[in-house]
């Protein structure tokens, strides 16, 4: 068991064929990944590195049936591919790009609930579920399959707390990079609630950082959560970085700290820690 | 990004926005000429065109201008020139500025606007709720002390992007500010026309504090603040125009244009390279616990031009506040061989020979390792981040 992806997720790659994502399809697809079919807007050939290529993704969906969409294209394009996925049913969408406009995020967020699907990003490396699925641009041989469930903003740190179950030697059951943009597709909750049920999940790994509220309302979930599993958080951020004028302080009710945000959890019953490193130490001595 | 008062102000008065006659001075002789053409009498504002807020709370730091703040009111014009010379060429501190302030270079001039009523409106991304939220307060000082301490003296509204501006909105104002149903056409289409401009233009922040009422019923804009979404701004060739080059700091300005990330601290002795601000908080968390201090951090982010790269470690590498170099990468997107490639590269164009420690985790990382061993430097590498700064400890104390 796994959450979102495994290896029955049929994967769709939008913007396959270009520099950059030549190099990452290649490797989703040595990580095991399902992929079944590729859209590319002038594809010239009808398949690449042996997956089916098509010219728009009402195509590819009615040909292939994917389940879940991996979209490397570039940052101005995100919502109307976003959309095009949406179109053709699709429930799960990952995008890694970097320097979406917000108003763009916002519409895809409306959109996005108002068709019960999941979005995760942009920002972010992705999802990956070891030697099954990886929905993203994950480093190469550095995942286990194993017990840990990991969320974080920031997408190296993700890679760092990877290494850190290694570690362990608890390896990890599913990773998701929910992105540190001004607002990610999804927050820490749903992914929580869905770690908490899976079997093969036996502690969670929540990264988070300074800025927005994802952290305070993980904290109150926790607090709450009946059905629970032991949670290891890990927040880090810049503190002296001033916004022109006061609204964005008026949202949050005031300035709120890495430290705060640490509290909250420790008040919740997580465990925190104050160094990265110190990960693989917190869950030997969890598990 | 953001941009100067005056500017705000020009780019309102496009969306049909009420603001006071003003001009732009960069010396005493023109503030005079400005002001006169504005009114013959006075009295005139003077306002300094720095990108903070709260400047009226601020003063300047040189001998004979502590009293004043960086908004003052002159009431004769023949006083202009005065003023204008002890606020031009001088270095305001505002509680947002920190303590080193910032140099004004310019002041806006404006005709004295009697109020009858203030208060503060402002449209911002709200991070939270995944929409776009007006906030209204009747005060128009201590406003985030307010949001603390009495969440209810702030009104907010949600917007989702499709909402129209309705009459109901404009009659909640109203009635939050204590104000008669007599201004409620003009509050509508001030609100109205400063969404227009938020969503036009792409920002993420738009703030009007004060807005006065005028004897003859008009809502204006006394003070405007925008912030644009940097990641919208190819959308704006016009506004990227109105960015004020010396409101950044050199070296942050030559990294931005790499598409990097430079970030200075005043203290400190260790200059980090990493890819994205977790693995230079996680460095800076392990090297606080050792006793050492980050001096600065280049942050190359999925960078894939290798030519921009070494650029931007020549920034870092020159800063004289650094004395060693840790090297936290994490490469998934990006690919840890052309870091190392840069660093080479850099080294050999600037003579640099400091103590430096790679850790390279990810992708190529066997590729950069080798790099960096492979060169007459006597650079190291490591397989874990607390190694890593460990060795760099290690090689700064040998060094000195």
């Amino acid at each position: 068991m796994s959450i979102l992806a495994d290896k029955n997720t049929r994967v769709l790659i939008q913007g396959i064929t270009g520099l950059q994502s030549s190099f990452h399809t290649r490797r989703v697809i040595s990580m095991g990944t399902n992929v079944v079919a590729g859209v590319s807007p002038n594809a010239r050939d009808k398949s690449y590195l042996g997956v089916p290529v098509f010219s728009s993704v009402h195509e590819a969906a009615q040909k292939t049936h994917p389940n879940a969409s991996l979209l490397f294209v570039p940052a101005g394009s995100v919502k109307s591919a976003v959309f095009e996925a949406l179109n053709e049913g699709i429930k799960l969408i990952v995008s890694i790009a970097y320097g979406v406009p917000i108003l763009d995020i916002l519409e895809i967020h409306q959109k996005i609930k108002k068709c019960g699907a999941v979005f995760i990003g942009p920002n972010t490396p992705g999802i990956i579920t070891p030697n099954e699925a990886c929905l993203g641009v994950f480093p190469e041989g550095i995942c286990q399959q194993g017990s840990i469930g990991i969320i974080s903003r920031s997408s190296t740190l993700a890679y760092e707390a990877i290494l850190e179950t290694n570690r362990a030697g608890l390896g990890q059951s599913t990773v998701i990079g929910i992105g540190d943009d001004m607002i990610a597709g999804t927050s820490f909750n749903p992914l929580l609630d869905l770690f908490f049920s899976d079997e093969q999940t036996k502690a969670v790994v929540l990264i988070g950082t300074t800025g927005a509220t994802y952290e305070q309302e993980a904290a109150e979930f926790y607090q709450k959560a009946k059905n629970k599993k032991p949670l290891i958080v890990y927040i880090t951020g810049f503190e002296e970085e001033n916004d022109m004028g006061y609204a964005s302080d008026i949202l949050t009710h005031g300035k709120v700290t890495a430290q705060d945000k640490k509290q909250l959890f420790k008040n919740a019953g997580a465990t925190v820690i104050d160094n990265i490193d110190d990960l693989h130490l917190a869950l030997k001595n969890l598990i | 990004m953001n941009i100067h008062e005056y500017q705000a102000k020009k780019l309102l008065k496009k969306y049909k926005i009420k603001i006071p006659n003003g001009a732009i001075a960069y010396t005493p002789s023109e503030a005079l000429s400005r002001a006169q053409k504005i009114s013959k009498t006075g009295p005139f504002v003077l306002k300094a065109q720095i990108q903070s807020g709260a400047r009226k709370a601020g003063h300047f730091t040189s001998d004979n201008t502590k009293n004043l703040s960086g908004i003052c009111i002159v009431q004769k014009l023949n006083d202009i020139p005065l003023f204008a010379e002890k606020m031009i060429g001088n270095t305001l501190v505002t509680p947002q500025t920190g303590k080193e302030g910032k140099l004004v270079s310019k002041i806006y001039i404006e005709e004295f606007c009697v109020a009858k009523r203030t208060f503060y409106l402002s449209f911002v991304i709200n991070r939270i709720k995944a929409c776009i939220t007006l906030l209204v307060s009747r005060a128009t000082d201590n406003i985030v002390e307010l949001a603390k301490n009495d969440p209810k003296s702030i009104l907010r509204i949600h917007f989702h992007l499709n909402h129209r501006v309705q009459k109901k909105d404009t009659l909640q104002i109203l009635k939050f500010l204590n104000l008669s149903e007599k201004y409620h056409n003009n509050l509508t289409t001030l609100i109205q026309n400063l969404y227009r401009a938020f969503l036009n233009l792409d920002a993420t922040m738009l703030e009007i504090n004060p807005v006065g009422i005028t004897k003859n019923d008009e809502f204006i804009a006394l003070d405007a603040k925008i912030s644009f979404d940097n990641n919208a701004l190819f959308r704006h060739p016009d506004v990227v125009l109105m960015h004020d080059d010396y409101e950044v700091d050199e070296n942050v300005l030559r990294a931005n244009r790499c598409g990097f990330k430079y970030h200075t601290f005043n203290t400190g002795s260790i200059g980090l390279i990493v890819n994205g601000d977790g693995p230079a908080l996680a460095a800076r968390d392990y090297l606080e616990k050792l006793g050492y201090q980050t001096a600065c951090y280049l942050d190359i982010k999925g960078g894939v031009d290798e030519d921009k790269i070494a650029q931007s470690l020549k920034i870092l590498m020159t800063n004289p506040m650094v004395e060693g170099i840790l090297i936290n990468i994490l490469g998934g997107f990006l690919r840890c061989n052309l870091v190392a490639d840069g660093i080479i590269a850099a080294s050999k164009e600037i003579g640099f020979n400091m103590p430096l420690v790679a850790r390279f985790e990810g992708t190529n990382k066997q590729m950069a390792q080798e790099i960096l061993q492979e060169n007459n430097f006597d650079f190291l590498t490591s397989d874990s981040l607390q190694d890593a700064a460990d060795k760099l400890i290690k090689a700064m104390k040998e060094n000195n």
